[in-house]
């Protein structure tokens, strides 16, 4: 699991979108120029990655299921392996108990979480987590980012979270990338927030 | 196919009042069209019934009484043209028939008229009244007829005013028909506009093209093919109770009523055509987003 925040107030995300097929360990399946790749096979190539949204982007006239099942569905999986695949996500999430609920029937915390398991069930090789705990109270960013870690060690898949909350970078010991106008500034295998 | 009818049907169940909005006013246009049509299909009726009243009148001389083997060959030369609508031979004693019915008020008409006094004469009617003076033509060319005539002006501002009237009903369900296209183009177009975040989301997450798009041509095919439906129901309503109200004044010209195997057909027509009205207002409507 990797850690990176920005300097300046270059979008940190973007920035991490921009390099990652730069940096050594990100890369979901082999070096891509996203700007060249053509229109048509850039669906093929998210599909690879999990993102785990800010502002959540959740659709609000779909209940939890619905919601995770969505990268299943967009890959043209059978309805048996969507409700397999959805019914783990979201035990891994720990929302299993709140599947047919609405996004307005849920706190702040288990949205993230739904955004969590939508990110996971497609089995992608890498999650970018795009300040996951910005709109969250310190308690929930905590078990928020200690959910990301368990993600991390269970699917083994690469978890890059963009972040400006110092006191999680540090109390990570992670792998920290500190980005600087878009540019890798520096790569600390145990890094802190500088 | 299936997934984007289930995800059409459940965005138009669960935006219920869009979603009647959008089929009563889809129902409506479509409304105005399938009358448009009946309408036309009616003139096209009241038409030809008049297209084939006009009719040359042929008269042997005065003193010729054709023999049945004449008229036959007549007829049989004539029809052999494949123009003919209807063939009648009418003798001295049968317009003697006529010509007392037509002055029955009058006694002092009838006394001095005999049969010997009336020509022969045959009545022909044409499939297309185009072919009148063709008709004409030949029947002056036989032996024995002395006189033929039709009114070929009339015929011609008949024509005139037949052909301007059907194509005017085609115009006009035609226009209405890219009416239901346009409004049912701008409807998928409000339903793109306020699901542009869904349309983002699938996009990140890796949904092609034709995935986000399928979903909008079902729910506009499902529109075109549930207004015309509903606009079917609503004219056929309307022709059960219009009936009576016409029956009185244009009750002669025959099959004017549609029948029910007609009523089908419109059916059928109607809703395959909606159904791709409304496919091609939705494919339209979002490529034109997507390209956006």
């Amino acid at each position: 699991m990797i850690a990176s925040y920005a300097l300046s107030g270059f979008a940190n995300f973007s920035s991490i979108a921009i390099q990652i097929g730069g940096i050594s360990g990100i890369a979901p399946t082999r070096r891509h120029d996203l700007a060249k790749l053509a229109a048509n096979k850039l669906p093929h190539y998210r599909r690879a990655v999990g993102v785990v949204f800010q502002d959540f982007k959740l659709l609000a006239d779909r209940n939890v299921t619905e919601n995770v099942a969505l990268p299943l569905q967009v890959r043209g999986a059978s309805l048996g392996d969507i409700a397999k695949a959805v019914k783990q996500s979201l035990e891994v999430v720990g929302l299993t108990e709140r599947a047919s609920l609405f996004p307005a029937q849920l706190s702040g915390g288990e949205l993230q979480r739904v955004v969590m398991a939508r990110a996971i069930v497609g089995q992608p090789r890498l999650i970018l987590a795009d300040e996951p705990t910005g709109n969250l109270d310190p308690k929930t960013a905590r078990s928020i980012v200690k959910l990301l870690h368990a993600i991390h060690k269970e699917l083994k898949t690469t978890v890059v979270m963009a972040t400006h909350n110092a006191d999680i970078v540090d109390s990570l010991g992670l792998r920290v990338i500190s980005l600087d106008r878009g540019k890798v500034v520096k790569d600390s295998p145990k890094g802190k927030y500088e | 196919m299936s997934s984007a009818y289930m995800q059409a049907q459940q965005r138009m169940r669960r935006t219920p009042y869009q979603t009647l909005v959008a089929l009563v006013v889809t129902t409506l246009a479509f409304f105005v069209a399938i009358v448009f049509f009946l309408d036309a299909a009616a003139a096209h009726k009241i038409l030809r019934y008049f297209e084939t009243r006009p009719q040359v009148n042929a008269f042997y001389q005065q003193d010729v009484v054709p023999k049945p083997q004449e008229v036959d060959l007549l007829r049989t030369k004539l029809e052999g043209t494949g123009l003919v609508e209807s063939f009648k031979y009418v003798s001295k004693e049968e317009a003697l028939q006529i010509y007392k019915d037509l002055n029955k008020s009058d006694p002092l008409l009838l006394e001095a008229v005999t049969a010997n006094m009336l020509p022969a004469s045959v009545e022909v009617s044409a499939k297309d009244p185009q072919d009148l003076k063709g008709l004409a033509d030949i029947l002056k060319g036989e032996t024995g007829i002395e006189d033929v005539r039709f009114a070929e002006e009339v015929v011609q501002s008949l024509l005139s005013w037949t052909r301007s009237v059907r194509t005017s009903r085609v115009v006009l369900a035609a226009t209405q028909m890219f009416i239901a296209f346009i409004i049912i183009l701008s409807v998928i177009g409000s339903k793109i506009t306020s699901r542009r975040e869904e349309i983002s989301l699938l996009q990140l997450i890796g949904a092609t093209e034709g995935y986000i798009s399928a979903p909008f041509v079902v729910e506009g095919t499902l529109y075109g093919a549930l207004g015309s439906l509903m606009a079917w129901g609503m004219s056929y309503l309307v022709i059960l109770y219009s009936t009576p109200f016409f029956a009185g004044f244009i009750s002669e010209i025959p099959g004017l009523y549609p029948s029910v195997v007609f009523m089908l057909k419109v059916l059928g027509g109607s809703m395959g055509l909606g159904a791709l009205v409304g496919a091609l207002g939705g494919l339209l409507a979002v490529r034109r987003y997507l390209k956006s």
